[in-house]
């Protein structure tokens, strides 16, 4: 697969949105889907059924499979930067704490009653991405020595932090067990708000920092030779590494805000697509950044499949699904074995 | 390579428009009218009222074609008679047994909305286990829904009777129902009253750890129907509606009589028998363990009353027959 | 070509080169000897600007002048340049250890053309031109192909120094570059490096371990013991028993190279 990486992976993505649209608890037959196509173009009302299917199908499966395809974006471009940036095919989007940050102002917002209003229910996500901010950087402070930014003092910071964080939310969670469900249910992942609105909040911020990510590929590749190295070649190493570590954390802080934390992807998409399609960064984040999208499409549909109607969570199946595959892959490529 | 990509999307579509095994059971869609239901003796015009979340609710009329998104809505749905109209209902709605052969909707980990919008309700009846932003998804696709609370006092599950009965066209059926539920805990509270003695009550909820276990804590209904039927809750004391007890403190508590609330996750009155260090306890010695349907006092429905009457039974022996 | 004044640079609170200056001429091979700890790798760091500097001014020609060794003509001060600005006055060749191993040969060299490329980091049919001579000068191009993690030691080194010849520098600085090749490697090394500085008229600064290969292949040397500079000059002058046993702490004899004439330095006793 060495020819055409955007040719694949696009059409995979395209395959996938399709899927996506197509499938749900509501049957709707093939048949009908062509008639709802050509009223629209026809800007005919429909009739029932079409007009439900119709309906399904623009306020509940379109915006949803929108927030799934940003977010999985999202997920796998900063995940390929991230293991760019720290030179750890271990690293992922949650590695100094967005993950922890954002889950504990979540939970923080689900433990005061807020009114049911437009700004009560922006409440969580907007605590959630608010946390994850807040810890990068803190985290960032915390690991600067002088003028750099060690990237070990970033890891260390981030998982000392990482787990203050959690801990903190499990105690809130502990105590305030009548929100237990909410909590769990959005710490594990998945898109619990319908409609267009998650889709247009964090539209902004993901342009913003997926479009530094994607710009930030020869830089990338400059790192992977050591600060020292970088730097030597002309690339202002602290300054750049500061803007892709805050590209990258507010692409994932705006993507958990509403869909809340779903592993795996950030951490195994951009390993897939450096096996099949090499590790120069100019191409691999972009890649990433579709291939994240279509795997998180894939696994949301398997999660609203598999048990239909109950909903798994997603963060459930991108680790059950993603794991194996993920293992395959290793298999089939181990002669290529390089990160 | 192109053409393996054009067989793949077609395959997909393929699965989309004939792949029921890919799909849930197919929901029905209504193709007619919704039967109406039999018309309450007095029915207004229009039905207007705010719910548990401050949100008005409007109805032009009783609400014929419900989907309930909690197990205590389905039950208090039936039990006003109003089982007739509800058209769905989440996974966990159990009871009654006729409940069981409606379509579900999803439960816990994630209610499915095209199952929701597919049913067609002009009710759908929330509440407490529901979160605001599933109540604001369902409001954003233009669905009706109203949010009931969880009531703190048997008077607020009355009156949570009440309004689902207003709602649905069944207020004479509600009233009625009131009423014996009243009398039945004038009952209780009667034979109650001239008692001296009331037995400490551990009312178990989680056990997966014996050393530290989970009981019913201050707030929570268990605790309130334990004192209504005359006994004293151990974890009465404790912090928040499930409060972790330890070993330690149970033992100074010494309670009389242990009721298993968790008895549907498979815990026997053997098993706590055997537990280490619990062999100690005066109820374990004089045997006084009872395995107990925990829906009977965490569903805020009318089955409270049920609960109330059979800790009573339990509590005091020799006075319920 | 370039002149370092009274540098001092520290590590924290301990100082580590103690008002260095040093000047490097276009055109020549100048070795930086001295014992382990003695702060070669230090000074190529604080030249490159990977490590701040504490006093002193690292001063070089204006690039638009030719690469002469006129002094009057010395007036960019490098401690003032950015990254990128000073990536087009030097370039440096690290030691050849743990490098990506995922690029290739290709994609590595043409880094070295980063501080010339345009802003979106495009590269022109120019850039590919000069990292293909680049190649074919440290006789590396039928390499280009190759991922860098097959490669030996020696051919990565080599690769290492196509890449910043790319760069297209006047002054090129090597960091132990033959520390981890075995004798075949480092004798072709160092032969390219030093046809590279005549016939290209770098300034090339060389620190290195190897004191006999640094008086064959340097034109001048300059010992470096604790931070301080003790002696520059031709091998000879500086390749002394007096010098190096004091250096080194060791007693060395120095005798005349039977071939070349050059110094030969054997460690022990007469």
């Amino acid at each position: 697969m060495r020819i055409r990486p955007y040719f694949y992976t696009l059409s995979f993505l395209c395959v996938t949105v399709v899927l996506s649209i197509a499938i749900g608890s509501v049957f709707i037959p093939l048949t009908d889907l062509g008639r709802i196509l050509l009223g629209w173009l026809n800007r005919e009302p429909f009739t029932e059924p079409l007009k439900t299917f119709a309906f399904i199908l623009t306020d509940i499966r379109l915006p949803r499979t929108a927030l799934i395809l940003l977010t999985g974006a999202a997920l796998g471009g900063s995940g390929a930067a991230y293991q760019g940036l720290f030179r750890n095919p271990l690293a992922d989007p949650y590695l100094i704490g967005v993950a922890s940050g954002a889950g504990l102002g979540a939970v923080l917002a689900m433990s005061i009653k807020w009114s049911y209003s437009f700004w009560g229910l922006l409440a969580v996500p907007v605590a959630a991405f608010l946390g994850a901010l807040l810890t990068v950087f803190l985290v960032y402070t915390l690991a600067r020595v002088g003028k750099t930014i060690p990237t070990t003092n970033l890891i260390l910071a981030g998982v000392a932090f990482g787990s203050f964080a959690t801990a903190l939310t499990t105690y809130l969670m502990l105590r305030s067990t009548g929100e237990l469900h909410r909590a769990i249910a959005w710490l594990s992942g998945g898109s619990s708000q319908a409609g267009w609105e998650p889709v247009l909040a964090i539209l902004p911020f993901l342009a913003i920092g997926l479009g530094v990510l994607l710009l930030s590929g020869n830089a990338l590749n400059l790192l992977q030779f050591g600060d020292d190295q970088a730097q030597q070649m002309g690339l202002p190493v602290t300054r750049t590494r500061t803007l892709i570590l805050l590209a990258a954390s507010l692409a994932t802080a705006a993507a958990v805000s509403f869909s809340g934390i779903i592993g795996f992807i950030g951490l195994i998409v951009p390993h897939v697509m450096r096996l099949w399609f090499g590790a120069d960064y100019r191409r691999l984040l972009p890649l990433s950044l579709i291939g994240g999208a279509s795997s998180l499409m894939l696994a949301d549909i398997i999660a609203r499949s598999v048990m239909a109607p109950q909903e798994l969570p997603v963060g459930i199946v991108t680790a059950l699904v993603g794991a194996p595959f993920f293992l395959w892959v290793l298999r089939r490529a181990k002669n290529q074995g390089f990160w | 390579m192109f053409r393996k990509l054009l067989f793949a999307l077609l395959v997909g579509l393929l699965l989309a428009g004939c792949g029921p095994a890919l799909t849930a059971t197919p929901s029905p869609v209504a193709t007619q009218l919704p039967a109406t239901a039999v018309p309450s003796a007095s029915v207004n015009p229009s039905i207007s009222l705010t719910d548990g979340l401050n949100r008005s609710v409007t109805l032009a009329s009783p609400a014929q074609r419900v989907v309930s998104l909690a197990p205590s809505n389905t039950e208090i749905l039936f039990s006003i008679d109003a089982g007739r109209q509800v058209v769905g209902r989440d996974e966990t709605s159990d009871y009654p047994s006729e409940a069981l052969s409606l379509p579900t909707v999803g439960g816990y980990s994630g209610y499915n909305l095209e199952a929701i919008v597919a049913l067609h309700p002009d009710l759908v009846l929330a509440g407490g286990v529901n979160t605001p932003e599933l109540v604001a998804s369902l409001e954003q696709l233009g669905l009706t829904v109203y949010y009931l609370p969880n009531p703190s006092t048997l008077e607020e599950m009355y009156a949570n009777l009440d309004t689902v009965a207003g709602l649905t066209g069944h207020e004479t059926e509600s009233a009625a129902l009131v009423s014996s539920l009243k009398l039945r805990v004038a009952a209780v509270d009667a034979a109650i009253a001239p008692l001296s003695y009331g037995p400490t009550v551990y009312y178990e909820l989680d056990a997966t750890d014996p050393t530290k276990p989970y009981t019913a804590g201050p707030g929570s209904f268990v605790d309130l129907l334990i004192s209504r039927a005359g006994g004293i809750n151990v974890g009465a004391s404790l912090q928040g509606q499930w409060a972790q007890i330890s070993l330690e403190q149970l033992v100074v508590a010494n309670p009389a009589i242990i009721i298993l609330g968790d008895s549907a996750y498979g815990e026997t009155s053997q098993k706590v028998a055997a537990r280490p260090g619990w062999g100690t306890l005066a109820a374990v010695q004089s045997g006084q363990m009872f395995p107990f349907d925990d829906n009977l006092v965490s569903r805020p429905g009318p089955r409270l009353v049920d609960g109330l009457e059979a800790l009573a039974k339990l509590l005091h022996p020799g006075v319920f027959k | 070509m370039l002149r370092i004044e009274n540098l001092s640079v520290s590590y924290g609170s301990r100082r580590v080169l103690h008002n260095i200056s040093l000047e490097l001429y276009s055109g020549e091979v100048l070795a930086l000897i001295g014992p382990n700890g003695a702060g070669k790798s230090t000074l190529v760091r604080a030249v490159s600007g990977v490590i701040p500097v504490d006093s002193g001014h690292i001063l070089t020609n204006d690039l638009s002048a030719n690469r002469s060794n006129d002094f009057s003509r010395y007036s960019l001060n490098l401690l003032s340049l950015s990254s990128m600005q000073r990536a087009r006055c030097l370039a440096v060749v690290p030691q050849a250890v743990s490098l990506p191993p995922a690029f290739t040969v290709w994609e590595t060299v043409l880094m070295g053309r980063t501080p010339h490329l345009n802003f979106l980091g495009q590269v022109s049919a120019r850039d590919e031109a000069i990292a293909r001579l680049a190649l074919q000068k440290v006789d590396a191009l039928d390499l280009a192909e190759r991922r860098v993690g097959e490669l030996s030691g020696g051919e990565q080194q080599r690769v290492l120094l196509a890449r910043a010849l790319a760069q297209s520098t006047p002054i090129l600085l090597l960091d132990e570059p033959t520390s981890n090749l075995d004798l075949h490697y480092q004798v072709g090394f160092m032969e390219t490096v030093g046809a590279l500085a005549a016939q290209d008229n770098l300034a090339v600064l060389v620190a290195m371990h190897d004191l006999n290969l640094a008086a064959r292949y340097a034109s001048r040397v300059a010992l470096l013991v604790d931070g301080e500079i003790k002696a520059v000059g031709t091998p000879r002058q500086v390749l002394t028993p007096e010098l190096i046993s004091s250096a080194y702490h060791l007693h060395v004899q120095v005798i005349s190279h039977p071939f070349v004439d050059v110094p030969l330095v054997l460690p022990g006793d007469k």
